[in-house]
């Protein structure tokens, strides 16, 4: 979970990218870190991946924000390996998540690959007693720029078909477009959810 | 999910205190203190040595996974990592369900002796952590100084 230092006036948040096998989560980073604008030193991208560039165990890409009434704010984003057999490791990278990024992939021929993925994550969750209910979430539909890819409402109906609907952005990330607003939507949703429960707890 | 309790100056000075005093005794050259997410919580020693940010998401996904293989052969008393090194050796231990101490020490600087002197720090630095939690009993956030409307965007992305 988040730590707040009061001593030290920082804030820090994990953001984990989460989605199905090269459906683009390692680019979304990799994309922030060569994009961002950013006064501070840029944060290090470190890649535990295997020869062939798959994500072995996470990307981490460590990032500073603007300060918020004197608050230094980390945003610490990570990756999880797609493949099917790194279940446990996406649970160890799952650990303390404050903020999910669902990278789906767009193309039709993924469609079960996103909802698998995506029922892993609900699943890997619970086994941390932790929900989907509770945790900020956004929905990125990737790969946009590719021919064979499914109507961006089909993505919707297909995983944010629920009681309450979350953001979700259509993006290429390998061209950078809709990066960015992906992170932001879940930062900014990640500060509302501390600022109410800080005030439910204050009142 | 439990938190880590809500750090305030005086935790941070106690467990400061802790971790200089580890250094002085042991000869290690920096400690850290790291929430088991991955996230820094303090740290002495020579820290600009080293990407202390990255390193500390490192060792606790290093110490995660580890705990995982000590129980998959049934290894209950699972409590620390050391991987030795021939300039720089690291030793994680476990403090209490939230934290986690790195102690990164001189190759030469025997083992047995930072293990020794880091049971005493971690048991402080333990603690701190519960007087910090009786504190405030299930409190993890006060973020009244915090305006959201201040915040957005807060990335950009660099013109072409």
């Amino acid at each position: 979970m988040a730590i707040i230092n009061q001593a030290s006036k920082e804030l820090q948040v994990k953001i984990v990218y989460y989605g199905p096998a090269m459906g683009g989560k390692t680019t979304n980073l990799v994309k922030v870190h060569e994009n961002i604008q950013t006064a501070q030193e840029k944060g290090k991208l470190v890649s535990l991946a295997t020869s062939s560039d798959r994500t072995l165990f996470f990307d981490f890409l460590p990032i500073e924000a603007v300060a918020i009434k004197g608050f230094k704010t980390k945003f610490q984003l990570y990756t999880v390996p797609g493949q099917v057999i790194y279940n446990t490791t996406r649970q160890l990278v799952l650990r303390g998540v404050d903020g999910i990024v669902f990278v789906a992939d767009s193309q039709y021929e993924k469609m079960p690959e996103n909802v698998e993925s995506f029922a892993n994550l609900e699943d890997n969750l619970r086994a941390l007693k932790m929900n989907l209910v509770n945790i900020p979430y956004v929905l990125q539909y990737n790969k946009r720029d590719l021919p064979n890819v499914a109507p961006a409402d089909y993505l919707e109906f297909l995983l944010n078909n629920r009681d309450i609907q979350v953001p979700s952005f259509s993006a290429s990330a390998s061209r950078c477009d809709g990066v960015f607003e992906t992170l932001n939507m879940i930062t900014r949703m990640l500060l509302h959810k501390f600022l109410s429960e800080s005030a439910r707890r204050s009142a | 999910m439990s938190t880590l309790p809500q750090l305030i100056e005086e935790d941070i000075r106690h467990i400061d205190g802790a971790l200089n005093d580890l250094l002085t005794k042991s000869e290690a050259t920096s400690a850290l203190v790291l929430d088991k997410g991955g996230f820094l919580i303090t740290q002495c020693g020579e820290i600009r040595r080293f990407d202390i940010t990255t390193l500390g998401a490192l060792a606790a996904a290093m110490y995660a996974a580890t705990e995982g293989i000590a129980s998959l052969v049934n290894e209950v008393n699972f409590s620390s990592v050391y991987q030795q090194g021939e300039n720089f050796s690291l030793l994680v231990n476990n403090v209490d369900a939230h934290c986690l101490l790195v102690v990164i020490f001189r190759a030469q600087i025997s083992v047995g002796a930072v293990k020794y002197y880091a049971l005493g720090t971690i048991s402080e630095v333990a603690q701190q952590m519960q007087a910090a939690q009786a504190r405030a009993p299930g409190e993890g956030y006060d973020l009244s100084a915090l305006n959201i409307a201040e915040t957005a965007p807060l990335f950009h992305k660099k013109q072409a």
